[in-house]
């Protein structure tokens, strides 16, 4: 029983294909300017990877912002509900599924069958998200890969304003001109956007076991940021920007028998 | 320059004659094409549509029969008396032979030209009100000679301040506090001040004769208002938006024609009843709305994307002062004297409401135990609770309904969103997740 879940997020699309519960192959393509085409790109090359042809599949589930877009899909899932079904994969005693993507945050809470409870998606703006923390890198002239490592250098943490992708930059900026070190602006980045990550899931209520998933879930600065406002342990898959790809084929599978 | 103010000072500026034209005309043809589109797909989603929906489609046209009908009555001298919010008593308006059309702004685009006068933290409801009345808009607003504004929350009380510019504007000073007895003072001594208003303004006495006239015909009109609602508690024989649109329409139709076309659609709903001719699935997930109020044509969006998403739900009841609460309360006279009736109207119109401009020792209690009723009466599956940017009221009220709701095992989803068509994706992200889980906790409840 070969199932496959496409995840079109905004910035890249990923695909999972799964064999009787068992995850055969991923791949992942960077969107651009043409999500379809990445799409389609990530597939095939997931397919090579698992010594598969498209005639071997036999339900495929899109999911994503670009789901849509996945024209040869058979059904679609929520991001939302993809997580809570990854969440409880990957770790059976997840009960909260945080996914931090490059545009958008959402929490899930799942019981053991992976059925979604309830869900928070944040309030329409990427300040709690992974461009943001892409755009405040620009700002400090480092590394994405740098920033995170970076940000554990520091000794205190500087608050800054994560209302507002570009008022984060100007707080950020007066921050450069007052001389504070770049490992605490770092922090401050990361502080600031887990604090929008956790009273999102405030909202939602945090039952352990947590599950971080999503590209931003391999950013050391933010996981630690992100454990420390929250007062929790977070469980990390292997692979987390994979989760919503593996839900959306945990669902396909779900839908063949 | 002034000195003083003394109301010499418009808070609208001047603007070109030419240029007003030119915009009331790109706006009116956009709103044209919306209440088409939004009734189209209204027929899409129940293709089995019954025939007297017709009647309420041909009502919801702001620039069609009903507007030419209420400007031949205004030509033939008769006042038109235009209110904003459900707190303004129409029996009185409808006893000094007036019409009574609400004028509250459900256009996006007026939004936007609101926010030239006021920031965009104001709530878009009024800021749509604004750019209305600069351009306006509204027929309504235009022909009504004056307007009642109840000050139920900041947006309305500062409104009517800027109204006043080119309208007669009457405001009422609701108490926030309903059950006590200098609160119920206040408001009854609102309502007779009104009253007198009204009649300077008709030249018509309102007389004990007539006014109990007025308060039977609203009373027949609640009758097959409660009617319609009753039919929603069971299998869906009608889409959440067909009776939206009926309950809305109430609100500028000729009250006594509207009562008896509403009647009509029972009589044939209930035939569909017997025959089982669902509107949709038993099995699709019953969805109850609460908050900011859904305003026609434009602000149909949410709506919209509850029972046309994939998965879709219907809508079987809402607590919304544009829908469901508009005319679900008689006024209960006991004694048909004026100074009775009266009492009766002002406690119909304070005592009955479940808007969250009020409070009392134990919260809204009013508002939630009218939830929690709907809820277990019409076998809600979820609720979206629906809020505009700026409608603290509704904001703040939600962390108790959340949890009483999350006692009560049923999902509740906060939806804030704006007078703007651009983030319909985004709430349709939202809605698809939310009706998605709901699906999954209908089919594991049937296998249970």
């Amino acid at each position: 029983m070969i199932a496959a879940g496409i995840d079109i997020g905004t910035q890249s699309a990923k695909v999972a294909i799964l064999k009787g519960g068992e995850v055969l192959s991923r791949s992942l393509a960077l969107c651009g300017f043409n999500p379809k085409e990445a799409a389609e790109k990530a597939f095939k090359e997931a397919l090579r990877k698992a010594r598969l042809s498209f005639d071997n599949v036999e339900h495929i589930t899109a999911t994503g912002a670009g789901a849509a877009k996945a024209t040869n899909s058979d059904s679609t899932i929520s991001m939302v509900g993809a997580d809570a079904q990854a969440g409880a994969y990957f770790f059976p005693s997840a009960r909260t599924v945080i996914d931090v993507g490059a545009e958008e945050a959402r929490a899930v809470s799942c019981d053991e069958n992976g059925n979604m409870l309830d869900f928070v998606l944040n309030s329409r703006c990427a300040a709690g998200a992974g461009t943001f923390i892409e755009a405040m890198a620009r700002a400090l002239e480092v590394e994405l890969e740098e920033l995170g490592p970076l940000s554990l250098k520091a000794e205190k943490a500087s608050p800054i304003n994560a209302s507002c992708v570009i008022f984060s930059e100007s707080d950020v900026v007066s921050l450069i001109h007052r001389q504070e070190p770049k490992p605490e602006i770092a922090r401050a980045i990361y502080d600031a956007m887990a604090d929008r990550i956790s009273s999102m899931v405030h909202r939602l209520g945090i039952k352990p076991h947590v599950v971080l998933v999503g590209g931003v879930a391999k950013d050391v600065g933010f996981v630690t940021s992100l454990k420390r406002k929250l007062h929790t342990e977070l469980l990390i898959p292997e692979g987390p920007v994979f989760a919503g790809s593996v839900g959306a084929a945990l669902t396909a599978g779900k839908r063949i028998g | 320059m002034a000195t003083k103010f003394e109301g010499k000072v418009k808070a609208i500026p001047e603007m070109p004659p030419k240029e007003i034209e030119e915009m009331r005309n790109t706006m009116e043809f956009v709103s044209r094409k919306v209440i088409a589109e939004n009734i189209e797909r209204m027929k899409i989603t129940w293709p089995n549509r019954p025939k007297t929906m017709q009647y309420f489609d041909e009502i919801s046209n702001f620039f069609g029969q009903r507007v030419e009908e209420i400007r031949a009555q205004k030509e033939a001298g008769k006042k038109i008396i235009g209110y904003s919010c459900m707190f303004a008593p129409i029996e009185l308006i409808l006893a000094a032979d007036a019409i009574p059309v609400r004028i509250d702004s459900g256009w996006y685009d007026t939004a936007k030209l609101g926010d030239t006068i006021v920031p965009v933290e104001v709530c878009p409801v009024i800021r749509s009100n604004i750019g209305t009345q600069m351009v306006n808009l509204s027929p309504y607003l235009e022909l009504s000679d004056a307007i009642i504004i109840p000050l139920t929350c900041d947006g309305r009380t500062k409104l009517s301040e800027i109204l006043r510019d080119d309208k007669t504007v009457w405001t009422m000073c609701p108490p926030r506090i309903k059950d006590s007895l200098q609160s119920r003072k206040l408001w009854v001594e609102e309502v007779k001040a009104v009253k007198e208003k009204i009649e300077d303004l008709t030249g018509t006495e309102i007389t004990g004769k007539t006014l109990r006239s007025a308060i039977e015909i609203t009373q027949r009109a609640s009758k097959a208002f409660r009617r319609l609602q009753e039919i929603r508690k069971g299998n869906p024989v009608i889409m959440g938006r067909d009776s939206m649109l009926v309950n809305q329409t109430s609100t500028w139709d000729d009250i006594k024609r509207w009562t008896q076309k509403t009647e009509e659609l029972c009589d044939e709903l209930e035939n569909r009843i017997e025959q089982k001719n669902w509107a949709c699935s038993p099995d699709t997930p019953r969805v109850m709305v609460t908050g900011t109020p859904m305003i026609w044509p434009d602000n149909w969006k949410i709506p919209n994307l509850i029972e046309e998403s994939s998965p879709h739900g219907v809508i079987v009841v809402d607590e919304l002062c544009s829908g469901d609460r508009l005319l679900y309360d008689p006024v209960g006279v006991d004694e048909w004297t004026m100074s009775d009736m009266m009492d009766a109207l002002a406690e119909r119109y304070i005592l009955a409401s479940t808007c969250p401009c009020f409070t009392s020792e134990h919260g809204n209690e009013d508002r939630i135990n009218w939830l929690l009723d709907r809820v277990t009466e019409y076998r809600v599956d979820g609720v979206i609770y629906y809020v505009i940017r700026g409608c603290i009221l509704y904001a703040m009220e939600y962390a108790r309904i959340k949890r009483l709701l999350d006692s009560m095992d049923v999902p509740v989803y906060y939806l804030d969103t704006e007078y703007t068509r651009e983030d319909v994706g985004q709430m349709k992200t939202r809605v698809e997740a939310f009706l998605e889980m709901l699906e999954t906790r209908v089919a594991l409840r049937e296998v249970k």
